[in-house]
């Protein structure tokens, strides 16, 4: 495409588009290379004395141990099932016509609800129905939480699977379950995988609403809030490190096959 | 075709079971208690009729954190459109196609991080043996750390603003991939400068963008609590916060009061934004 932007409005452009990224990384990634300091201080570490103890502490910190193990099984469960019901959704989107749009906002609007307000309001359900707050609880509420999510990459990745595919397999004499199986299926399964891992993540990193549904055993961002405010220390520094790393790196391990995609591409 | 019907409602039955069993109830529970009313010296809460709770709303300086919590809204979405237009731009007609993937999964990966830890690594960079205080005195431009930085309205926006940019930025690509090029093109034949073309085409034709990003950040940021939890000075709140503190005293029906006018105003702004802009046909759905 033609540029007509000018050098300098390019600049100005490009500058804001730093600044939001800067923003948005910068800090937690201060925080990262602060994890690596032997000092009890927060400060970069020089490069000679980089050091991993605060990470090797952790193993020693059972209560943060236990609240991990919690939330690496909640947001197991709830990716999981968050991705069969996506993919239920998402499928009967699809054969929807006239309610469509009726049927995609209700999937949907649950994203909006803000997360103390789901959280209160589901315990207070929980509370009357008389269920116990436990691991069970907590993925009830995480579930609507990933669910549009979920949706909304199931739905892309299902727009790969033409009609005519499935009428030719229909003409062929496929049903309904040969045809999502033989074809729908492995077409989406870079969709669903995506799913999943968003789902996980988004699950894991929960706060408000495990705030309100957790049981004896809390989750890890709510033990990580408590002692945050308690004060801060460098196991904690090595934690945060250590979670927003693991949330980078699957980000990446799902858009990564993408543009390596792209770049041997024929396009480039 | 009734098989097909019956088949779309099998497909969809487990997940409308779970909307409704864990959103719709929900939401519905929290509308009837608001109506209810609760005794300050028991903590009981009593199925009647009674606006009390909303009376009690209007009281007790409790409005004033309703306002504040738009107008943190409001200055958070406007940075959020003014940073996130620009990035848009830069991100489909700028960059090339690996650049724009890339910066693609940068702005994609804020969404599955932890909202907690981004606002408490805030805390490092602004605090008053920050980084930002570290340099300036460094700098020689101050003398005292600046206090103000962090435990601050400043702080809670600026974190806000980190926490919540991609939700504007998203939509606003996805309304510059509508715009047909050709019109940028004749704009610039008929001898319409960059800013000329920007300001009479490119930005009305992305409008539903610009909506839908401000919708966005506007719903996240009023229904948001870690950022002022986190980064807030004392007794700053926002509605989350102040549900939070309501419940202390386990008066729901204050607590749901204040969510039902919460919930009112996100909903009645989302389905607004739908039936102005169709939010779905933003995501390539709806127009099949």
């Amino acid at each position: 495409m033609m540029q007509t932007e000018g050098t300098l409005s390019r600049l100005a452009i490009w500058t804001i588009t730093a600044l939001g990224l800067i923003v948005i990384y910068a800090p937690p990634l201060y925080l990262l290379g602060v994890s690596f300091n032997p000092a009890l201080q927060p400060g970069l570490p020089h490069l000679s004395d980089l050091t991993v103890k605060w990470y090797l502490a952790l193993g020693g910190e059972n209560q943060l141990i236990a609240a991990l193990e919690q939330s690496l099984l909640i947001a197991l469960v709830t990716a999981l099932v968050a991705t069969l019901l996506a993919l239920l959704a998402a499928l009967a989107h699809r054969e929807l016509h006239r309610r469509r749009t009726a049927w995609f906002l209700t999937v949907l609007l649950p994203m909006f609800v803000p997360g103390v307000i789901q959280g209160l309001a589901l315990s207070a359900v929980f509370q009357r129905a008389g269920i116990k707050a436990s691991m069970l609880t907590v993925i009830g509420g995480h579930l609507l939480w990933a669910l549009p999510f979920a949706f909304i990459v199931i739905l892309t990745s299902l727009s790969v699977v033409k009609r005519s595919y499935l009428m030719a397999a229909a003409d062929l004499g496929a049903g309904r379950l040969r045809q999502f199986l033989d074809i729908t299926l492995p077409l989406i399964r870079p969709g669903l995988v995506s799913a999943f891992l968003f789902a996980f993540l988004l699950s894991l990193n929960e706060f408000t609403r495990a705030f309100y549904l957790a049981g004896r055993q809390n989750t890890l961002p709510v033990v990580l809030f408590g002692k945050m405010n308690a004060g801060a220390s460098p196991t904690i520094y090595a934690m945060s490190g250590a979670i927003f790393l693991v949330s980078v790196l699957c980000v990446a391990l799902v858009a990564g096959p993408a543009l390596l995609r792209r770049r041997t591409g024929p396009a480039e | 075709m009734n098989r097909t019907l019956l088949s779309t409602l099998g497909l969809a039955a487990l997940p409308l079971a779970a909307i409704l069993a864990l959103g719709f109830v929900p939401l519905m529970v929290v509308v009837v208690w608001s109506f209810w009313s609760w005794d300050p010296v028991t903590y009981w809460i009593r199925p009647d009729m009674s606006l009390a709770a909303y009376a009690a709303i209007l009281e007790a300086e409790r409005w004033t954190v309703i306002l504040s919590t738009l107008a943190k809204a409001l200055v958070t979405a406007l940075i959020c459109l003014l940073v996130g237009w620009p990035t848009a731009y830069a991100v489909h007609f700028l960059a090339g196609r690996r650049l724009s993937l890339v910066l693609l999964a940068l702005m994609t990966i804020p969404f599955f991080t932890s909202y907690l830890i981004r606002s408490f690594s805030w805390r490092l960079v602004l605090g008053r043996t920050g980084v930002i205080n570290t340099l300036l005195i460094e700098a020689g431009l101050i003398d005292r750390p600046l206090d103000w930085l962090l435990f601050s309205d400043f702080a809670v926006i600026v974190g806000l603003v980190a926490s919540y940019l991609p939700f504007a930025t998203f939509p606003l690509i996805l309304s510059m991939r509508r715009v047909d090029p050709v019109t940028m093109q004749a704009a610039r034949d008929l001898g319409a400068g960059f800013w000329t073309m920007l300001r009479t085409v490119l930005l009305p034709l992305t409008f539903p963008g610009v909506f839908a990003g401000f919708l966005f950040v506007f719903v996240m940021v009023a229904g948001s609590s870690t950022e002022v939890q986190m980064l807030g000075g004392a007794g700053a709140s926002i509605v989350s916060v102040m549900i939070n503190d309501v419940m202390r005293v386990a008066n729901y029906p204050l607590a749901f009061a204040i969510s039902t006018v919460v919930l009112a105003v996100v909903f009645g702004l989302v389905l607004a934004g739908n039936a102005r802009f169709g939010l779905a046909r933003l995501f390539g759905e709806g127009d099949a």
